[in-house]
């Protein structure tokens, strides 16, 4: 298993490598220059003065060639130093490491908040196939996932205000114990839950119908105890799975939430270094992003086998 | 002794959590008790701004911040917000017969937030650090461009301008030509005033982040920056104790980032926040009333700009017919029903001269507008090859590009109409295959010869960027001529006007706006006036009522 | 061997007859099919031209003679609905049919050959994972968009044909297609599950052991038991692939201007949606309702085509 871990770990560093440079590529060629930006997007009675501009990027080393760039950016990442914003000259990694434990900690509420949520709902659900129990479930999660966290964001947000008294909106981060994050992560939480619910659901009415828990029902085992003992493990197989397509739920949907609600993390420093086109903000992002997924996907890996002994049988027979 | 040890072994658990409860509610009452006597010592303003900025230097020149800089930054001289300029870190200045030299005393009463002298070496640092080309200052070109040796400092080749020499309290600034209005053009926020000794490294650039508490920063205006945290958006302001002018009448400002718009609006609604730096919705006046949006027009328009060296828009004739078309009244409907921007037909506004009764504004005149089109190289909507529209970004920009579009579909078939927001970015030298530019020109001085060259002469930005390079020498000409005139040289507009009226022949816009500066604060926010250069005039006067 | 001789129409007669017995399912598929009419024959259902403006008609309630209102230039909000559902499929098919293509093809790969492939394939896979999704489209929009417009631009003066001239046609390609070209590795990370779940089943096993080569392992094995996950996980990405549509015009990428889409008219519904709610709530109603439907068919879909899952 450790091997198997360094292994994952080592295969990651040239696939980040690899979007990085993608990354900095569509950015480089395509999007803009960010000195050039900052004169452009500015209203018009702004002198855009070539040579000045010129002058600026040549101080920024924006003037070598793109491989040029790019390897120094790494090499400087090997060293340890993610450079300096180019619009607003901070240091990208006290921007990170200022805007990542923000997303981090609402990421990992809203996942333990949908996997309490969804996974006991779905296997109710499931349990009970074609009820009213089941429709009602079922189709509040579908509600759920059909709203978009955008628009159920601002729509709660301004309901608030009208709501509660002056001074108490609210607005901005004050941490996991603080009230504000209340409605953020239940934003956050209704699109994953609703995935997760289905999934669940639609793995439970699969293992229902086995051979071992028809028989365990036939010999009148409860219910919660089939469902604990015979049907939770299966079930989870194709759940764990989905952890990796939950991350980038969770990830795009704190685009929205944290500009919504104020929050300062990773999202809202995503859209702003996009507009800027401010690679190496952009670049350190995606490195984070990558990392993240990558730790999911090896998280799904190192419980796949512990779930589903069938898996791991083939892994070892091979 | 004896007892006390007693009565404390005495306590019981249930006991120790009634008194820690007790303890909680003292405090918070006494907590709350004692913002109330802070409130009564003076208000907070609570500001809302639009952006997350990462960059709250006051040297830029531009962003949402500049819009903040009279806050906490002095400026040379400053327009009141009938226009009128006014003395401040500089309060005397006198041009030599030819308008060559100039020559500025310092307001020798001038003090730092330290409460360290304002001197002419710091006038002089804090132009040169705003013109360092690592500066990123937007608009210095607007402030410095003809002062002698300013072009060395900005292309990187030197730290020194040498065309400024500062004595004892007085600043000596030799031009490159004359200019009789160089003085209007130092009375704005472009490049504040800095403790050059803290601001300024020993490379001449600046040094990062000087302007912030923790680093010592050092300010010369009304407030002074005590907590800013850049990650979460918020900024608080307190009074400058060393401040050299009227002393402020807030006890505070707390600046809050809110993106969404429609949150923002209705956290001013309620009451929550008092101000906002830059609100620009579709629904302002009908939200937050006709007293929140007023304010006076400044000398700014927004144009949708031909860009002259792309097809179709090489063609004059396509270019008139799309101009013809389009019943302009209603695009001004489209766009804002309830104001606060009114419909114009000239390229300047709000400067002596704007209004110019020989000056013909662009008819609509659907019929005329489609004999052009078919006379015209193209022969006809269907070859004319896609308009694209860039800098589509705001809800009444959508709006006013939409019903463009819906008028030359209407008025002369042509449906190949796409627009981009900025996201996408096509402007500059560099730029592809975009024909329509939606920006605004404008100045920063009250004057009709500074505002074309701003915008239509061939040396401007607008010029070279967004019209591709459009070029008349006779209107260059006239521009170059009516600037060397004295301000109340009556040449001095009519120049202007002629040289405007020559460029509305060329048929190269779609005039649509002059702006309205807001208050953007609440009607019970006194003293929000603003000036041309989108600064709040009098932030000491600010009150609450 | 009687599994191996199970004919597929049996399977798909059956699951249709368990199908129509789901009432939320069929539902779902009445809503669907209903959208594509509506997609297909839009222009022609619209009560006015989805363009035209009124500007002393702005921002009306609904009413009879505009059910859903009228927008901030005067346009009726039901034809922009209508022409809008045309984009909202277009957007979904295009971007599910390339991803689940490529899905199904490399998690089979993988899952079936094991080894280096699956190997290259799960690398590949965690690649294309591990890109945030909104930065990657949003990067790709911003740099690509301009050289395919003028591209099609230049292609249309020379063919004069028309459909080059079909901007939302070049968003499509692109966002679109950016779009499935990242969202494909669930599809496949599920098969490749599914095959490695399968791969040593005592049948599977012992159809091996008759020489049947893997291609008609996967196809009569390996596919139809996974055909439950997927097609939930392909209802799924419809509707997702309609609601990212949103979420694009939302951040300003989506899809340009007057071309109607539910999510552009979504995100100026949302600017000022405290003054002219009906702004907001036509498209997002419409959108919320579609993809329910797309998701209930898909349960019921899931349901029907599982023959282990039937009571």
């Amino acid at each position: 298993m450790f091997s198997h871990i360094l292994q994952r770990l080592l295969l990651w560093i040239p696939s980040v490598l690899l979007v990085m440079l993608a990354v900095y590529a569509l950015a480089f060629f395509g999007a803009g220059d960010p000195i050039k930006l900052i004169f452009l997007r500015a209203p018009g009675d702004v002198a855009y003065d070539p040579v000045k501009i010129e002058v600026i990027r040549e101080q920024a080393g924006l003037n070598q060639p793109f491989i040029v760039q790019f390897g120094s950016y790494i090499w400087n990442l090997l060293h340890g130093n993610f450079g300096n914003s180019l619009t607003s000259g901070r240091s990208v990694w006290a921007m990170v490491k200022a805007a990542a434990p923000v997303s981090l900690s609402l990421g990992l509420c809203a996942m333990i908040v949908t996997a309490l949520v969804a996974i006991p709902l779905g296997m109710i659900a499931g349990m009970k196939q074609n009820t009213k129990t089941d429709y009602f479930i079922l189709g509040t999660a579908v509600f759920l996932w059909a709203i978009p966290a955008y628009v159920a964001g601002p729509l709660l947000m301004v309901f608030l205000i009208m709501v509660l008294p002056e001074g108490s909106v609210p607005y901005g981060w004050g941490g996991l114990l603080d009230a504000r994050i209340l409605l953020p992560l239940l934003v956050l939480s209704f699109q994953p839950i609703a995935l997760i619910l289905r999934q669940t659901r639609a793995a439970v009415i699969e293992v229902m119908s086995e051979d071992y828990v028809r028989t365990a029902r036939a010999k009148g085992v409860p219910e919660h105890v089939v469902a604990l003992r015979h049907i939770l493990r299966p079930v989870l197989t194709p759940v764990v799975t989905q952890l990796g397509l939950i991350m980038i739920t969770i990830v795009n949907g704190a685009i929205f939430v944290e500009l919504v609600f104020g929050l300062p993390g990773l999202g809202r420093l995503t859209v702003q270094a996009l507009t800027n086109s401010d690679y190496p903000v952009i670049l350190a992002i995606t490195l984070i992003g990558s990392f993240l997924v990558m730790a999911s996907n090896l998280l799904v890996d190192v419980l796949y086998p512990l779930l589903d002994p069938r898996a791991s049988g083939a892994k070892e027979s091979r | 002794m004896q007892d006390i040890h007693k009565q404390a072994a005495g306590i019981s658990r249930r006991n120790a959590l009634k008194l820690g409860l007790g303890s909680m509610v003292a405090v918070a009452t006494l907590g709350a008790g004692s913002r109330i006597v802070m409130a009564q010592e003076g208000q907070i303003l609570k500001y809302i701004s639009p952006a997350f900025s990462q960059d709250w230097s006051p040297l830029r020149g531009g962003g949402v911040p500049y819009r903040f800089n009279s806050f906490w930054n002095a400026s040379a001289m400053y327009f009141d917000d009938k226009g009128v300029i006014q003395p401040y870190v500089v309060s005397e200045w006198t041009p030599s017969a030819d308008f060559a030299t100039w020559t500025f005393k310092v307001n020798p009463a001038a003090k730092f937030s330290d409460g360290s002298p304002i001197t002419a070496a710091d006038v002089k640092g804090s132009w040169e650090l705003s013109s360092m080309p690592a500066t990123k200052n937007q608009r210095i070109d607007q402030v410095l461009a003809n002062v002698a040796g300013y072009a060395e400092v900005k292309d990187g080749k030197g730290t020194d301008i040498t065309g400024i020499v500062a004595g004892e309290g007085t600043l000596t600034v030799t031009l490159k030509g004359p200019d009789p209005i160089f003085f209007q053009r130092l009375a704005n926020h472009i490049a504040p005033i800095v403790k050059v000794s803290q601001a300024r490294g020993a490379d001449g650039n600046e040094v990062a982040e000087f302007y912030k508490p923790a680093n010592g920063g050092i300010n010369s205006g009304p407030f002074s920056l005590t907590e800013i945290d850049l990650d979460a958006g918020k900024l608080v302001f307190k009074p400058n104790a060393n401040f050299f002018g009227t002393k402020p009448a807030l006890a505070g400002i707390e600046l809050t980032s809110v993106e969404d718009n429609v949150t923002a609006t209705q956290m001013l609604k309620s009451g929550e926040y008092q101000a906002h730096v830059e609100l620009v919705t579709s629904t302002m006046v009908e939200d937050l009333g006709a007293e929140f949006a007023s304010g006076p027009t400044i000398p700014t328009a927004q144009h949708f700009w031909f860009n002259i060296t792309r097809a179709p828009m090489d063609d004059p004739k396509v270019r008139e017919a799309l101009i013809l078309a389009i019943d302009r009244d209603g695009l001004i409907k489209a766009s804002f029903p309830n104001g606060p921007h009114a419909k114009t037909d000239t390229v300047m506004n709000s400067v002596p001269g704007e209004d110019d009764p020989a000056f013909v504004p662009y008819p609509f005149d659907a019929a005329k507008a489609k004999q052009l089109l078919s006379e015209s190289s193209y022969g006809g909507p269907d070859r004319l090859p896609k308009l694209l529209f860039v800098g589509i970004s705001s809800p009444a920009n959508e709006a006013a590009a939409q019903y463009i579009a819906e008028q030359w579909r209407q008025n002369l078939g042509i449906t190949a109409v796409d627009m981009k927001p900025q996201q996408d970015q096509y402007a500059g030298p560099d730029q592809n295959a975009v024909q329509i530019f939606r920006d605004d020109v404008g100045t920063r001085v009250p004057d009709a010869p500074s505002y074309l060259a701003g915008s239509i002469a061939s040396s401007s930005g607008n010029a070279q960027g967004k019209m591709g390079g459009y070029k008349n020498d006779k209107v260059d000409a006239l521009i170059a001529d009516a600037l060397t005139k004295p301000v109340d040289d009556p040449a001095r507009v009519a120049l202007a006007q002629e040289a405007q009226r020559l460029f509305r022949d060329d048929y190269c816009f779609i005039p649509w706006y002059k702006q309205t500066m807001s208050r953007w604060a609440n009607a019970n926010v006194k003293g929000m006036e603003k000036n041309l250069d989108w600064q709040v005039v009098a932030p000491w006067a600010i009150s609450i009522a | 061997m009687s599994i191996a001789d199970e004919k597929p129409t049996n399977l798909w007669t059956d699951a249709w007859k368990r199908l129509k017995r789901n009432r939320l399912a069929v539902t779902g598929l009445g809503i669907v099919f209903a959208l594509m009419l509506v997609a297909a024959f839009g222009p022609w259902l619209t009560p006015y031209d989805f363009l035209s403006q009124n500007l002393d008609a702005r921002n009306l309630t609904p009413s009879l003679a505009h059910p859903f209102g009228t927008d901030d230039l005067g346009r009726d909000v039901m034809s922009r609905v209508i022409y809008g559902a045309r984009t909202a499929f277009l957007v979904a098919v295009t971007v599910t049919i390339i991803a689940l293509l490529i899905g199904i093809i490399l998690g089979a790969i993988a899952g079936f050959y094991g080894g280096i492939f699956d190997k290259v394939m799960m690398w590949f896979t965690d690649m294309t994972m591990s890109v945030p999704q909104l930065l990657l489209v949003v990067v790709i929009n911003a740099s690509l968009k301009q050289p395919v417009a003028q591209w099609m631009e230049a292609t249309y003066l020379q063919t004069m044909n028309p459909i080059w001239r079909n901007s939302a046609l070049a968003d499509f390609v692109l966002v679109f297609g950016s779009m499935a070209l990242i969202s494909w590795p669930p599809y496949a990370r599920l098969v490749r599950a599914q095959v490695l779940s399968i791969r040593n089943r005592p049948y599977v096993t012992a159809t091996r052991a008759l020489g049947l080569t893997n291609g008609i392992i996967l196809r009569r094995y390996v596919l139809p038991n996974a055909m439950g996950p997927l097609i939930v996980a392909v209802s799924a990405g419809l509707g997702t692939a309609m609601v990212l549509e949103s979420a694009f015009s939302f951040l300003g990428v989506g899809v340009n201007p007057p071309t109607p889409s539910w999510g552009n008219m979504i995100s100026d519904g949302l600017r000022v949606w405290t003054n002219h709610p009906h702004l907001l709530v036509a498209p997002a109603l419409v959108l919320a309702i579609v993809t329910v439907a797309f998701n209930f068919l898909g349960d019921g879909l899931n349901d029907a085509l599982n023959p282990k899952g039937q009571k």
